[in-house]
C-alpha cells in the first residue's frame, strides 16, 4: 500500500507544480480544497483525469484517494495476486446505513482480463468517482447507491495492464505464465525486441530496388501493399522487429505467455485443441481463481459486467452453440436490457457471443450466467465508427475518393485530430542479422482498440450508464397489500401481494435448471401459528370470480416454502395462506439476489 | 524381511527406551500383521516407514492438503543411478479417488513395498527402477476414505466439501442414519399398496421392479436407511460430504450432477493431482484404481468403453430422491407478464411464444454476416489408431492378474483416467483392482449387455426427466407413472445384484444384511436390509497381498512399453570446401509411440525435438536446426535427418533429442 501512497503525490504535484514551489511546502493534502471551484459546475471533491491511461500504480492510487474521500462508502480489498505478484484490487461500494452488503443485490464489474484491453479500468474508476461525487446530488444516483452494492475490479489482469502500458509490444492480451509456443522445450525464449528503443515493436522492411514484392500503397504511402503479378516492387517485409534470441533460425517465435485469460473459466471449458489458449485446466490462472473465489463468496451478486475491447458490442452468452440458447424467459430479460443498452451506446450492437462474434469456450460470462446464475454482459468497448460520427460524414465515407474512406480515414484522423502522434513512419535501422533495414509502418499500441484519449470520458460515461441501468434493474422483492379474512375459530385466510418491479427475476431460468442458486424462501413465523394450506394467485381480481385458479403449493413444510424457480421480473403475485392461530405473524420472502422483504401483521 | 530384522533388533535391546518401542510399533508391515485396510494415520505411517527404510529408492512428498487437512502423499520410486528423474519416463499410480474404493489404496501401497523390497534381489525390477520412475498416490480422497472407520459405515464416496445436495438452503442436514444400530447403512423397504417394487421371486433377498404388463403387482417402496430429519418429505437427501474426485476431472465432466462438484476441477484434491501431472510431463502412463474399468473389459474396437454395472437395489432406493432437487419449481407461473388464470392460459402462452420467437429471431439475425470459425469438437471416443494399444494391455492385464470380470462398474464421467487419455494424452487405465476369475457369459456383463445399467430405474428416470420419483407419502399415482421407465431393465434387472450375492455366498462374505423389521418414525413399519457398504467394492483384506503382487508385475510391465528414444545413428562426411554432410537417425525402441494419435490431435504431448547444436546460419541445406517430430512409432520406428553444414574439420557437432515421454539423448560427432 505504501507504493500507492507514494504515487499519488507526484501526480498532484505535476498539476500544481508552480503552486507548490510558491508555497514551498511538500505537504499537499490528498484531497484538494475546493475554494477555487466554488462556482464551477459541479463542485467536485476528488479530481481524476479521464483523458489519460492509468498504469496499475496510478489506478490504485486514485482508488485510494477516492476511498479516503468517501471512507464510509468505499472499501478496498486484495482478492488475490497475479502471476507476477501484483495485487488484484476489488472496490466495494456500499452504504452501511441501508443494510449490510449481503442483504442487497450487488453489481459486479470487472475489467481488463485481456492485458491490452485497458479502457475498462478507466470506466471502473469513473464509475466509482461518479457514484460518489453525485451521491446526494442526483436523486437516481443516490437511490442506486442506497439500494444496491457494487463490487468493482478495475483490472483483473494487472500484469497485463502494466506490461501493456510500460512495454513496447502489442502482445499484451495474454497473461504472463510462460508457455512453450514453438515446442522446443523452452518457454518465452524468443520474444519481440524493441531494437531501436522507441517504445514500439515495429515492422521491418528492406529496400531492394526493383526486386521486392511489396510497395507503398496508393491509399497512403505509409502503408505497404503486395505488388500485383507482373509488376515490380522495391521492398520485402521481414516481419516484426526483433532478432533470433535463441539462435534457432527463427525470429520472435516464442512470445510472452501465449494463452487467453478469458478462456480459463470453468463453465464449458474445453482443452487447448478445442479452445486455443484455455490453459491446462479451468481456474488454473491465479487471476481467474481470485475472481471465481470472490464471486462464489458473494451470492448477492445479481449482475455482472466484464469490460473488453473492441468492436462496439454488448455481448451475452452462450459462448458456444453447443451450450444451447438460454431459456426463453432469460432471453426476454437480456433482450430488454440490451436493446436499451444499444440506445445508451450508439454504434454498439447487442450480440450473442457464439453467433455474433465467435465461439468462446470457458469465457467468464458463461461461468457467471450458467454456474452462478448472474445476469451477465460483456461490453466490447469502442469501435472505429466513432471517428466520424455525423450522418453527413458517414455518407461521405462511401465515396471512394473521400480522404476519410476506409483505412484512409485512420490516417486522416491521425494527421488532423491526433496530430500525427499515433503512426510511426519508416526509419532506417542497422539490424545485426539483416543488415540495413527500415523500422516503422506501425500504429502505436493505443490506436485502434482504444479510443483517442479525448473521447474516453464519453466512453466511460455511456458504458457506466448502461451498467448502472443493469444494476437498477436487478431484482428487488417488495411486499404489497395484505388482506386478512377470518374464516372461523382461529382460522384465517391471508392474501399478500409480493412483487418484483424490476426487469430481472430473482433466479434466472438457467440457474433454476442448473440448481445453482439457493431457492427463494417464503417463510411464516408466529407463535403457535400453523399453515394449513398455501397457494399462488396471479391475479386477485380473477381469483375473486374464479376461486379455483389458485396454484396449490405442494410442499411438506409450508412454513418454509422453497421457491426454486424464483420471482419473475415486473410481476406482482399474491400468496394465499390458510393459517391457524392468532397474534403476531410475519411473512418473509427472502431471495439471495433480490433482497428480503417482510410483512408483519396480526391474526384476529 | 527388513522389517522383521528391525523388530528383533529392538526386541533385543528390550524395554529401555519407550520412544524406540513406539517407533517399532509403527514399523509393522502388512505382511506380518493380520491383513487389513488402513486408515489415514496408519497409511501415512506405512508410507513414511517405506521412505525411511529405502532412502535410496523411495521419496515421500505431499502434493496438497484436503479440506480436513490430510496430506495427499506421493511416493516416488526411482533407482539412484541412471538419468535424472525428471527426464525418465514415468508411471503414475493413483488410487482411492472414490472414497469408498479402499482396495486400490492397499494395492498401491503394497505394490510399492513389493517393488522396493525386491529391487536389490530382482534384476528386472532393478533395471526398470533405474531407467524409469514410478509415482504412487495411494489415497487421493482421504477425507472420504476415513468414513470407513466411522461408527456407522455409509456409502460415502465424497470429500469434505460442504454441498447442499438438494439445494434447499441447508447443508448436510439430512444424511443416512443407522437406525437398527448394526454399524452399516443399508436399505429400507416399506410395504405400500401400489408401490413400484416387489420381492424377486427367484432370489427373495433381492427386490425387483414389478411389471404390470406381466401381471406383477408392486407392493414396496425403497429408501436408503435414514429418517426425514428436516421434515421435507425426503430421506437422506443431503448427506455429509460433497465431491467424488473421480467425477471432478475435465473430460466428459458431469456438470450440475450428483457428487461432481460445483464445477470441473473445483476440488483441492483434483487440482493437486492436475498440478502434479502438469509439473511431471515425463509421466508416460497412468494407472488408476477405481470403480470404473478399461482393463478388465478393454475398450471395444470402436474405442468405446464397456457398459457400467450398477447395483439395482441401490438405484431403486435412490429413485426416492429423484424429486428432491426439484421442489419449488412453479413453472406455469413464471414469465414476464405473469400468468393468466383459467381460460386465459391458452392466450397467454401463445402470446409468450410469439414474443419469444420474435426476440430470438432478432438476436440471431445479427449473426448472419459474422465469420464463424470451424468448430472443433472434443473427442468422445478413443482414436482408432490408439485402441489396439489399450486392447493389448487389457489382454495382458487379464493374463497377469487372472481377473476376468468386475462385479460392478461405474460409468466414467469426469474420471481421472479419462482425462489422462483425452487431455493429458497418455495411455491411461482404470481397474477396480479385483474381480472374478471367470469371464462374463456370452461376452457381456451377465444377463445381457448393459441393459440393466443403462435403463435401470434410477438412471432412466433422471435422463428422461419424466419420471416422477417417489416422494415419501406422495400420491401413489406418481409411482405408477414410473412403470414404463423400468421396462427395458426387466431382462437384466438384478443381474449385478444376483451375481454379487452369489459371489458373497460362495466366498462366505458377510456382505448382505437380511431384511429385519424396524419401527420407523416417519414410515411406520419397515424392513431394513440389503448390501453392506464397502463389501461390494472391496474384497476381503486377505486378498490384498496377492493382488499387490500381480499388480506390481503389471505396473512393471507397463513401464516396459514406454517409448524409448535414442540417437541410433550419427555420422559426418566431408564434402570439401568446408562443407560437411551430417546424417542422423532417431529411433524409438520402446513399444508405444512417442505420442498417441489422439495426443497429436489434442496437442497434448510435445513433438520430439531433434536439434543440431550449431548456429542456424551454418546450415546450408537439408533439415532445419530444430525439428519437431510429431510421432516416432514404437518397436523401432525411425526418423531420418540430413544437414549440409559449413564447418571446420575436427569440430565437434552435438545432436540433441528430447522426447517428453521417451527420454532424452545426446550424441556428438567430429567433422572429419
Amino acid at each position: 500500500m505504501s507504493a500507492l501512497k507514494k504515487y499519488s503525490y507526484p501526480i498532484a504535484s505535476i498539476r500544481t507544480a508552480a503552486c507548490l514551489l510558491f508555497l514551498g511546502t511538500a505537504l499537499f493534502p490528498m484531497v484538494r480544497p475546493l475554494r477555487a471551484q466554488q462556482f464551477s459546475d459541479p463542485p467536485i471533491k476528488v479530481k481524476i483525469d479521464f483523458n489519460r491511461w492509468h498504469d496499475v500504480n496510478e489506478l490504485y492510487a486514485d482508488i485510494r484517494r477516492l476511498q479516503q474521500a468517501w471512507p464510509k462508502f468505499l472499501k478496498t480489498e486484495v482478492i488475490g495476486k497475479s502471476f507476477g505478484g501484483r495485487e488484484i484490487l476489488m472496490v466495494t461500494i456500499n452504504n452501511p446505513d441501508t443494510g449490510a452488503e449481503g442483504s442487497k443485490a450487488a453489481m459486479c464489474i470487472e475489467a481488463n482480463v485481456h492485458g491490452n484491453e485497458i479502457q475498462g479500468g478507466e470506466i471502473c474508476l469513473y464509475t466509482i468517482w461518479y457514484l460518489m461525487e453525485n451521491y446526494g446530488r442526483i436523486e437516481q444516483i443516490t437511490r442506486l447507491v442506497n439500494e444496491r452494492v457494487f463490487y468493482i475490479c478495475p483490472t483483473i489482469n494487472p500484469d497485463g495492464r502494466q506490461y501493456f502500458l510500460e512495454g513496447a509490444a502489442g502482445d499484451a492480451r495474454s497473461g504472463h505464465v510462460p508457455l512453450d509456443d514453438d515446442n522446443d522445450y523452452q518457454a518465452d525464449e524468443d520474444r519481440p525486441d524493441d531494437m531501436n528503443g522507441n517504445g514500439v515493436v515495429e515492422q521491418m522492411r528492406k529496400n531492394v530496388p526493383g526486386k521486392g514484392n511489396f510497395r507503398p500503397s496508393s491509399l497512403d504511402p505509409r502503408l505497404m501493399e503486395p505488388v500485383p503479378a507482373g509488376e515490380k516492387g522495391d521492398y520485402i517485409l521481414l516481419g516484426r522487429e526483433g532478432i533470433d534470441n535463441d539462435h534457432d533460425g527463427q525470429v520472435d517465435e516464442d512470445s510472452l505467455g501465449g494463452y487467453d485469460p478469458n478462456r480459463n473459466y470453468p463453465t464449458g471449458w474445453q482443452p487447448n485443441y478445442v479452445q486455443r489458449g484455455s490453459m491446462d485446466y479451468p481456474a488454473q490462472l491465479p487471476e481467474a481463481r481470485a475472481s471465481i473465489d470472490f464471486l462464489f463468496a458473494h451470492p448477492n451478486i445479481a449482475g455482472f459486467q466484464s469490460y473488453h475491447n473492441s468492436g462496439g458490442m454488448i455481448l451475452r452468452g452462450p459462448g458456444a452453440e453447443s451450450a444451447g440458447e438460454y431459456p426463453a424467459g432469460d432471453v426476454r430479460v437480456y433482450d430488454e436490457l440490451a436493446r436499451n443498452g444499444e440506445r445508451i451506446l450508439p454504434f454498439y450492437r447487442y450480440l450473442v457471443i457464439w453467433s455474433g462474434l465467435y465461439t468462446v469456450y470457458g469465457g467468464s460470462i458463461d461461468f457467471t450466467n450458467d454456474c452462478l446464475g448472474i445476469l451477465s454482459f460483456s461490453n466490447e468497448l469502442w469501435n472505429e465508427e466513432q471517428y466520424f460520427t455525423s450522418p453527413a460524414l458517414k455518407e461521405q465515407q462511401k465515396d471512394p475518393n473521400s480522404p476519410i474512406r476506409g483505412r484512409k480515414g485512420d490516417f486522416f484522423f491521425n494527421d488532423r485530430l491526433e496530430f500525427g502522434s499515433q503512426y510511426l513512419d519508416w526509419k532506417p535501422f542497422s539490424h545485426p542479422q539483416f543488415g540495413t533495414v527500415e523500422l516503422g509502418g506501425t500504429w502505436r499500441k493505443l490506436q485502434g482498440r482504444i479510443p483517442p484519449r479525448f473521447m474516453n470520458e464519453e466512453l466511460c460515461h455511456r458504458n457506466m450508464a448502461f451498467t448502472l441501468y443493469q444494476a437498477d434493474e436487478m431484482p428487488m422483492i417488495q411486499m404489497g397489500e395484505i388482506s386478512i379474512e377470518k374464516l372461523g375459530d382461529h382460522v384465517s385466510q391471508v392474501q399478500l401481494d409480493i412483487s418484483n418491479p424490476k426487469v430481472v427475476p430473482t433466479i434466472l431460468a438457467k440457474a433454476a435448471q442448473n440448481n445453482v442458486v439457493r431457492p427463494d424462501l417464503l417463510t411464516v413465523e408466529g407463535k403457535d401459528v400453523e399453515v394449513l394450506a398455501a397457494g399462488w394467485i396471479d391475479n386477485r381480481e380473477l381469483q375473486k370470480v374464479k376461486p379455483a385458479v389458485v396454484a396449490r403449493i405442494d410442499q411438506k413444510n409450508l412454513k418454509r416454502i422453497l421457491v426454486r424457480s424464483g420471482f419473475s421480473g415486473k410481476t406482482t403475485r399474491t400468496v394465499q395462506y390458510f393459517l391457524k392461530g392468532s397474534g403476531e405473524v410475519s411473512i418473509t420472502y427472502s431471495s439471495l439476489k433480490g433482497g428480503t422483504a417482510i410483512k408483519n401483521f396480526r391474526l384476529p | 524381511m527388513f522389517m522383521i530384522r528391525n523388530k528383533q533388533y529392538f526386541g533385543w535391546k528390550a524395554a529401555g527406551a519407550v520412544v524406540l518401542t513406539l517407533f517399532a510399533l509403527g514399523w509393522t508391515t502388512p505382511a506380518q500383521e493380520e491383513p487389513k485396510y488402513h486408515n489415514y494415520a496408519e497409511m501415512t505411517r506405512l508410507l513414511q516407514n517405506l521412505a525411511s527404510a529405502y532412502p535410496q529408492l523411495a521419496k515421500l512428498e505431499t502434493i496438497g492438503k484436503t479440506i480436513e487437512k490430510r496430506d495427499l502423499w506421493v511416493l516416488q520410486l526411482a533407482g539412484a543411478t541412471g538419468a535424472p528423474v525428471s527426464e525418465r519416463p514415468a508411471l503414475l499410480i493413483a488410487a482411492n479417488l472414490e472414497g469408498d474404493h479402499l482396495i486400490g489404496s492397499e494395492i498401491s501401497c503394497s505394490l510399492a513395498e513389493y517393488i522396493l523390497k525386491n529391487y536389490a534381489g530382482n534384476p528386472t525390477i532393478k533395471q526398470k527402477l533405474d531407467r524409469y520412475v514410478i509415482y504412487v498416490i495411494p489415497r487421493v480422497n482421504p477425507d472420504a476414505a476415513e468414513a470407513y472407520w466411522a461408527p456407522a459405515r455409509s456409502w460415502r464416496r465424497t470429500n469434505a466439501q460442504p454441498v447442499d445436495e438438494d439445494n434447499d438452503g441447508r447443508i448436510d442436514e439430512n444424511g443416512p442414519e443407522d437406525l437398527n444400530k448394526d454399524g452399516v447403512i443399508t436399505v429400507m423397504r416399506v410395504k405400500e399398496p401400489g408401490g413400484p417394487y416387489m420381492v424377486d421371486p427367484e432370489e427373495p433377498r433381492l427386490m425387483k421392479k414389478a411389471d404390470p404388463k406381466k401381471g406383477e403387482k408392486g407392493e414396496y417402496t425403497l429408501y436408503r436407511e435414514g429418517v426425514d430429519r428436516d421434515q421435507d418429505g425426503f430421506i437422506g437427501e443431503d448427506p455429509p460430504g460433497g465431491v467424488n474426485i473421480n467425477r471432478n476431472f475435465l473430460h466428459d465432466y458431469p456438470s450440475y450432477k450428483a457428487e461432481s462438484g460445483r464445477h470441473m476441477a473445483s476440488e483441492t484434491e483434483t487440482r493437486a493431482l492436475l498440478d502434479f501431472l502438469l509439473a511431471h510431463r515425463n509421466i508416460a502412463a497412468l494407472l488408476t484404481f477405481g470403480e470404473s474399468d478399461n482393463l478388465v473389459s478393454a475398450p471395444a474396437a470402436t474405442g468405446r468403453l464397456g457398459t457400467p454395472k450398477k447395483i439395482d437395489l441401490l438405484e431403486m432406493s435412490d429413485a426416492s430422491l429423484a424429486e428432491a432437487g426439484k421442489v419449488g419449481i412453479f413453472t406455469a407461473a413464471t414469465g414476464r407478464f405473469g400468468r393468466f388464470g383459467g381460460g386465459e392460459m391458452f392466450f397467454s402462452e401463445e402470446m409468450m411464444r410469439e414474443f419469444s420467437q420474435r426476440s430470438q429471431a432478432a438476436t440471431a439475425a445479427s449473426s448472419a454476416t459474422r465469420f464463424q470459425r470451424p468448430a472443433v469438437n472434443p473427442a468422445t471416443v478413443m482414436a482408432a489408431g490408439d485402441v489396439e494399444y489399450f486392447r493389448a494391455v487389457g489382454a495382458r492385464y487379464a493374463e497377469m492378474t487372472g481377473i476376468r470380470q468386475t462385479l460392478t462398474a461405474v460409468k466414467p464421467e469426469g474420471a481421472l483416467f479419462q482425462y489422462g487419455y483425452f487431455q493429458y494424452g497418455i495411455p491411461s487405465f482404470s481397474t477396480p483392482g479385483w474381480g472374478l476369475a471367470e469371464a462374463a457369459r456370452s461376452g457381456g456383463p451377465p444377463a445381457g449387455p448393459g441393459a440393466a445399467t443403462e435403463s435401470g430405474p434410477g438412471t432412466g428416470a433422471v435422463r428422461s426427466g419424466t419420471f416422477a420419483g417417489r416422494r415419501m407419502g406422495g400420491p401413489p399415482g406418481a409411482a405408477a407413472a414410473a412403470g414404463a421407465e423400468g421396462q427395458a431393465a426387466e431382462s437384466a434387472a438384478q443381474a449385478v445384484d444376483r451375481q454379487l450375492l452369489q459371489w458373497m455366498d460362495k466366498e462366505k462374505i458377510d456382505g448382505f444384511v437380511p431384511w429385519t423389521r424396524f419401527q420407523h418414525p416417519d414410515l411406520g413399519e419397515v424392513e431394513i436390509g440389503g448390501f453392506k457398504p464397502y463389501a461390494v467394492v472391496n474384497p476381503p483384506a486377505a486378498r490384498i497381498a496377492d493382488l499387490a503382487k500381480s499388480h506390481a508385475d503389471f505396473a512393471l510391465y507397463l513401464t516396459s512399453l514406454f517409448p524409448a528414444v535414442k540417437i541410433a545413428k550419427l555420422e559426418a562426411a566431408a564434402l570439401g570446401g568446408g562443407l560437411f554432410r551430417i546424417k542422423a537417425e532417431v529411433e524409438n525402441s520402446g513399444v508405444w509411440p512417442t505420442c498417441l494419435d489422439h495426443a497429436q490431435t489434442a496437442r497434448a504431448v510435445k513433438p520430439t525435438l531433434v536439434q543440431l547444436q550449431v548456429e542456424p546460419e551454418s546450415i546450408l541445406s537439408g533439415h532445419e536446426k530444430s525439428n519437431s517430430v510429431p510421432v516416432l512409432a514404437g518397436s523401432g520406428g525411425r526418423s531420418r535427418f540430413e544437414w549440409l553444414l559449413q564447418g571446420k574439420a575436427g569440430q565437434s557437432i552435438e545432436l540433441k533429442v528430447v522426447s517428453q515421454k521417451g527420454g532424452t539423448d545426446k550424441r556428438s560427432v567430429l567433422l572429419p
